[in-house]
């Protein structure tokens, strides 16, 4: 039986200025906007894509998407995979559904606003991708890379996912949509004065040995922050499940319908990011990277894979223990009254998921490969 | 005739008033003169370039300053931290008092000491250096060795000098009245002489330091990047203070940190990483991260000194200030604005133009033309200019004293040569940049 994987794909049917099979393209191509008749406006606040006929348009896909589509269709026809993981190694957002309709009913708002206050500001910093900086892509990838994802990356996509993420000037992205979408679900709460704390608090972990020291630190750098943006978009799939269930509640949302479709709005226009990062991921894959000192050739698929297995591992182990371990100090803090705080804690737990990574430190992961 | 009694006899205040009152006048003309000549020759005074006034006049004050000592000291170092209100060459001049104060005499250090414990410097020391390790405007700072063999700083405050502060500000109060009297349009000086003088009060009572320090301390109990010296409550009192002694390489001494295997780019992180959690996390901060009160360990450890400029910073503020930095960072008008007001700025007018305006002057004085998270000295500088020349009414204090706090943690972070971006050490991963905070997962 084959194993489920992340496809999140593309919709086959789009209206594109892209032409079949075109492969090169602007960087104002790859920040165009579909038409739209009315803007998107969040908690009083304009943010990017539309409405055409009723229906969400995503920012910034007008040739993105079609370009997305139509790299990873060469890649394919060249006989090479696109890269994906399997969705047992997801995990479940915490607190599930359940667990934070509980903490709804029973007034206990500090935790889920902070959670959506948290995602808001992450999806902000998601801005600093645009500052990432290069290697000399030419120089280090021994294969010729014109038409690819690869190419494109300082030619309009890292600009588009920052632009995305944090909005561009009279526009508001993701930051605001989350904000948005909190402040209609929970009608305005209070945002925890710990919030930022909360975000430091995590931060400070050593700095992890170089997997492989011979290609440029840029190299080995960008492989390593597309994996992980990768991987956390791809664990974004079951945040929005959880906070479209969670928002869309009418038992505990105050704007059930708006808040579900602000985050499902979000949801929509995430999808390019996972797929042109794990185009380009799998187009380095595909090729070979010279060492720093031009001596020597490691096969991309090596490289690629390492990395990319070290990241996912940190993100499905370490972080959500951590995040874990976070909410239920703060439910057993929640009240005043410990018998009360006790026993909320204690229906809590009931009602966790109990999940786990499926594998323990040393046993090897496996990523999945889609062919044509 | 004992020191004490001298400093404080009429004759004293007297010359003490007398001096501040010739420079007052000093400054005063020499901004009033040329006016005068200009308007009488039909030309316009505005349009005459003041730096050489402006620097000629600071260089007088701080020579007034270091020879009477005690508030004018501290009014230099206010005035030094004071961007948003003094032209550039007044901040750069009188800046120099924060570490250029010439020490005092020994034995009137002894005397606090013992009026203070009420028993001789042996009954509790077994030793004492004579010479200070720093002086600054209200203390100064000797090594010490108590009975049981523990080495301890111990600031001491200047004798008399709640006199002397009274003295100059009733001095340069009058003064204030009689320059607001004579001249049509006044800088508003007494506002911020009020100011001065509520710090002061307030830094004049060591128990406040020791308080912020303890407070400081705990907040960073379980962080073991963080030492703020421990301090002997039993041996301080109201002008005295017997802390820890704690040895650290200075954090712009390069040299010395690379001798000592110490990573300069970890330093910078670190540093920020502090910074931002006192004023972005948890709302109270040491005000003055000037490089004299940091010190590093290897790990890297900071040691965090003198906690006399501590600030509560008022609620929301944190967020406040990164949904500025934020909107700055995307150049988002409409989120600026309500940023900046949030953090407590009002326009005369309430013409919200002024806030971009600000932002952009501010952005265009960065390295790109582009706000990427780092307050450098350059672009506060040009921040509190567009201040000076707007019709902003209201600046919030708390605003200045952060401001100037990053400026001077980017000052450090250029001497290590990296930079001290605000948002990059607070993000998600938590390192420098977006790059380590891949390799840091």
């Amino acid at each position: 039986m084959a194993t489920p994987s992340i496809q999140t794909p593309l919709p086959d049917e789009i209206a594109s200025g892209a032409a079949p099979g075109q492969l090169e393209f602007t960087p104002q191509q790859l920040l165009a906007n579909d038409p739209h008749e009315e803007p998107l406006i969040a908690g009083g606040v304009l943010c990017h894509g539309g409405f055409l006929d009723g229906d969400y348009v995503s920012p910034r896909c007008l040739f993105r998407t079609p370009a997305i589509q139509n790299w990873q269709r060469r890649l394919l026809d060249e006989g090479h995979a696109l890269i994906s993981l399997p969705t047992r190694y997801v995990p479940p957002h915490y607190p599930n559904y359940a667990q934070a309709k509980l903490l709804l009913q029973q007034g206990v708002v500090d935790p889920i606003t902070r959670s959506l206050t948290l995602i808001s500001i992450v999806e902000g910093f998601g801005a600093r991708i645009r500052d990432v900086p290069l290697p000399d892509l030419r120089g280090e990838i021994v294969e010729n890379i014109d038409g690819t994802a690869l190419a494109h990356l300082d030619q309009g996509l890292l600009e588009a996912h920052a632009r995305d993420e944090a909005g561009h000037r009279s526009e508001g992205g993701h930051k605001q949509m989350w904000e948005a979408a909190r402040d209609l679900g929970l009608d305005k709460p209070e945002v925890p004065e710990d919030v930022l704390l909360q975000m430091m608090s995590g931060q400070r972990r050593s700095r992890p040995e170089r997997a492989f020291p011979d290609l440029s630190e840029r190299m080995e750098a960008l492989i390593s922050v597309m994996s992980n943006v990768m991987v956390i978009e791809i664990f974004a799939e079951d945040v929005f499940e959880w906070a479209k269930q969670l928002l869309g509640d009418p038992e505990v949302s105050a704007d059930p319908a708006a808040g579900a479709a602000m985050v499902a709005h979000i949801q929509s226009d995430e999808k390019p990011h996972v797929q042109y990062l794990r185009t380009a991921l799998s187009e380095l894959r595909a090729r070979t990277l010279r060492s720093e000192d031009g001596k020597r050739e490691i096969p991309g698929q090596q490289v690629v894979d390492e990395i990319f297995k070290r990241q996912l591992r940190g993100m499905a182990t370490q972080r959500p223990r951590e995040q874990r371990e976070q909410l239920r100090t703060e439910v057993r803090q929640s009240f005043e009254d410990e018998a009360r705080a006790t026993e909320l804690a204690r229906q809590f737990d009931s009602l966790d998921s109990g999940w786990v990574f499926p594998h323990r430190d040393d046993e090897p992961i496996e990523i999945l490969l889609e062919t044509a | 005739m004992s020191a004490l009694r001298w400093i404080s006899s009429p004759a004293v205040r007297f010359w003490r008033s007398a001096r501040i009152g010739y420079t007052a006048a000093c400054v005063w003309l020499r901004y009033k003169g040329p006016r005068w000549w200009d308007r009488a020759l039909g030309r316009d005074p505005d349009a005459r370039d003041l730096t050489r006034v402006h620097e000629r006049n600071a260089e007088q004050i701080f020579e007034t300053a270091v020879h009477l000592k005690g508030l004018l000291i501290k009014m230099c170092q206010v005035i030094g931290t004071r961007s948003d209100f003094f032209p550039p060459p007044y901040v750069k001049t009188l800046s120099k008092a924060q570490d250029q104060v010439p020490p005092r005499d020994f034995e009137q250090i002894r005397r606090v000491v013992e009026e203070d414990f009420g028993k001789p410097l042996d009954a509790v020391f077994s030793e004492f250096e004579t010479t200070p390790v720093a002086a600054a405007s209200l203390a100064q700072v000797h090594a010490a060795k108590l009975l049981d063999g523990q080495t301890v700083a111990v600031k001491v405050q200047y004798p008399d000098i709640d006199r002397i502060v009274r003295t100059d500000l009733t001095a340069m109060r009058r003064i204030c009245r009689i320059y607001e009297r004579f001249d049509p349009q006044p800088i508003e000086l007494l506002p911020l002489l009020d100011e001065m003088q509520k710090h002061l009060e307030l830094e004049l009572d060591f128990r406040r330091e020791v308080e912020n320090a303890d407070r400081i301390r705990g907040l960073f109990a379980n962080d073991e990047s963080v030492l703020i010296p421990a301090v002997h409550h039993e041996l301080s009192t109201q002008r005295v203070i017997v802390m820890e002694f704690v040895s650290g390489i200075k954090v712009t001494d390069t040299d010395a940190l690379q001798t000592a295997g110490i990573d300069a780019r970890r330093v910078v992180n670190g540093l920020m990483s502090v910074y931002n959690r006192m004023i972005l996390g948890f709302g109270f901060f040491q005000a003055d991260p000037h490089p004299g009160n940091i010190f590093v360990q290897p790990g890297p450890r900071f040691v965090i000194m003198d906690f006399g400029l501590a600030k509560q910073l008022p609620k929301g503020f944190g967020m406040g200030l990164f949904e500025l930095m934020f909107s700055m960072m995307t150049f988002n008008e409409a989120a600026m604005i309500r940023a900046f007001e949030e953090l407590g700025f009002a326009t005369k007018t309430g013409a919200e133009d002024t806030y971009v305006e600000l932002a952009r002057r501010m952005i265009g004085a960065s390295d790109d033309g582009t706000f990427s998270g780092e307050f450098t000295e350059e672009m506060t500088d040009e921040l509190f200019e567009a201040i000076r020349e707007n019709p902003i009414v209201k600046v919030p204090t708390d605003f200045v004293l952060v401001a100037r706090a990053f400026s001077l943690l980017s000052g450090i972070a250029h001497t290590l040569g990296h930079r001290a971006n605000v948002l990059d050490s607070m993000g998600p991963g938590g390192a420098n940049s977006r790059t380590e905070s891949a390799f840091s997962s």
